[in-house]
């Protein structure tokens, strides 16, 4: 029977395996994070994995300045450190010294810690932002000399005012050499005295965009006299440069729409502007020529001669009231009369005869109105309406 | 951005465009006040013109070609 060993001996055993072995000693390992622990104690617990394996890891709370961030699930991280065994559970495990984000995680760790410490500088608060001239007469752009960037830049721009000087600063706009590119191209046009500085590119992953994450590219717009329009990428992607420059475009077309003002815009202004001064000194024109008319009016007013035949139209319309009244009189007095001979007519004896009555008369003339006027065979006259009859009495009666 | 803006001021004593604008726009208040005398009246038209006509001068209408910052600093077409 062979030897029979107790479980201590054998993990104890296979600790001292792992601690002579030189490569566990100090070994790093890329994974990604999951099962992450803060204990209260202050030593973080988590597993590393990748598609195919995993491994617990410790940090203790006194190596914890390796670990610059917060660590959290399914970061990809580089761990450096030791893998050790943990005797008492027979468990081996790797002891972590320091904790880097891997890769793109790197880049966004130092992209978030730039723009915290930035802001913190108050590099980018609005006071120091310069308000972006609205006409312009040369535009300076830092950017690649090929590429879609430039091409919509000078399109736009041309297309927009085609007096407008562009300068281009060919930069390099990816790269190691990309950040002292973009510097100097910001301090040349600078020199030139531009209006207005287009600083940008076109889209690109994170690292393709980087240099417009750097410190040195930031502070370079910054400190720079002359307003700056960042246009890096799309619409999406904002980078320390965007956050430092005067105004953001979403794109690079967009920066020089932003840039130039449309020239047909100055033109309408201007057009405008004659229009309103001559539409305005006409209104004083005119305001000065109604007061002389009103005064010329008040003037003929008071003239002797308007005087004079505003008398005499007084006279004759007193004239006229005199001749109308007179008129009404006469009618009155005319109509008057007319009643009366009416009434009178109606009264008269002679219309009577011209009804069928008639009248007589004796020989000399006096009215018969007895029998006893008369003898029987005296002649008498008698009247009607047209004329008079001769007759003599044949005979009397009583009543 | 901000820091050496004095600097120039100092420099363009020709105006810009825009401070010429705000010029017209004040000689158009002025024009618009219902009591200035015809006299004044034509004095800020002529020089509201005299405005406008320097406005047609700083545009500088000559279509301009794209310059290019060369590696020895001087400029070239693009």
């Amino acid at each position: 029977m062979q030897n029979v060993y107790t479980v201590a001996q054998v993990n104890s055993y296979i600790r001292n395996m792992f601690t002579q072995d030189f490569m566990l000693q100090k070994v790093r390992i890329r994974g990604e994070v999951s099962n992450c622990k803060y204990h209260t104690s202050g030593h973080i617990y988590f597993t590393l994995k990748d598609e195919k394996s995993a491994i617990s890891c410790v940090m203790f709370s006194s190596d914890r300045r390796g670990l610059p961030f917060r660590m959290t699930e399914g970061q990809q991280v580089v761990v450096s450190g030791s893998v050790d065994v943990y005797e008492r559970d027979g468990k081996y495990q790797l002891y972590a010294r320091q904790i880097e984000l891997d890769g793109i995680g790197a880049l966004y760790e130092r992209y978030e810690r730039l723009k915290a410490e930035l802001a913190e500088r108050g590099m980018f608060d609005e006071a120091y932002k310069r308000p972006i001239p609205r006409y312009i007469r040369v535009l300076g752009v830092v950017t690649a000399e090929t590429g879609a960037a430039v091409r919509d830049i000078i399109n736009v721009a041309t297309r927009r005012n085609p007096y407008v000087q562009v300068i281009l600063y060919p930069a390099t706009v990816q790269g190691e050499a990309a950040a002292p590119s973009i510097i100097n191209g910001i301090h040349a046009l600078e020199r030139l005295q531009t209006d207005t500085i287009i600083v940008g590119r076109g889209g690109g992953s994170i690292e393709d965009l980087w240099a417009f994450n750097e410190e040195a590219v930031a502070q370079a717009v910054f400190d720079c006299s002359v307003p700056v329009i960042s246009a890096v990428g799309h619409e999406t992607d904002v980078t320390i440069t965007d956050f430092v420059a005067d105004l953001r475009a979403p794109t690079p077309s967009a920066a020089a729409e932003l840039a130039v003002c449309d020239f047909r815009q100055i033109e309408e202004r201007m057009e405008e502007y004659e229009a309103t001064m001559q539409h305005l000194c006409r209104r004083t024109i005119q305001r000065y020529r109604n007061r002389a008319a009103q005064y010329g009016m008040r003037l003929r007013y008071l003239s002797p001669l308007h005087i004079l035949r505003t008398k005499k139209t007084q006279a004759v319309s007193l004239e006229e009231h005199l001749q109308a009244a007179m008129e009404g009189k006469l009618q009155e007095v005319r109509h008057r009369l007319a009643l009366y001979a009416a009434q009178m007519k109606g009264l008269s004896p002679l219309d009577k005869l011209s009804q069928g009555y008639a009248y007589a008369s004796d020989a000399t003339g006096k009215t018969l109105s007895s029998v006893e006027q008369v003898a029987v065979g005296e002649q008498i006259q008698v009247y009607v309406k047209d004329g008079s009859l001769l007759a003599q009495v044949q005979e009397k009666r009583n009543g | 951005m901000a820091k050496k803006k004095e600097e120039k001021t100092e420099k363009e004593q020709v105006l810009s465009l825009e401070e010429t604008f705000a010029q017209i726009e004040e000689v158009i208040g002025r024009l618009e006040a219902e009591d200035i005398t015809l006299e004044q009246s034509f004095a800020e038209y002529n020089r509201g013109m005299a405005l406008l006509a320097q406005c047609n001068e700083t545009i500088d209408r000559v279509e301009k070609k794209v310059l290019k910052i060369n590696e020895d600093g001087g400029l070239d077409e693009f």
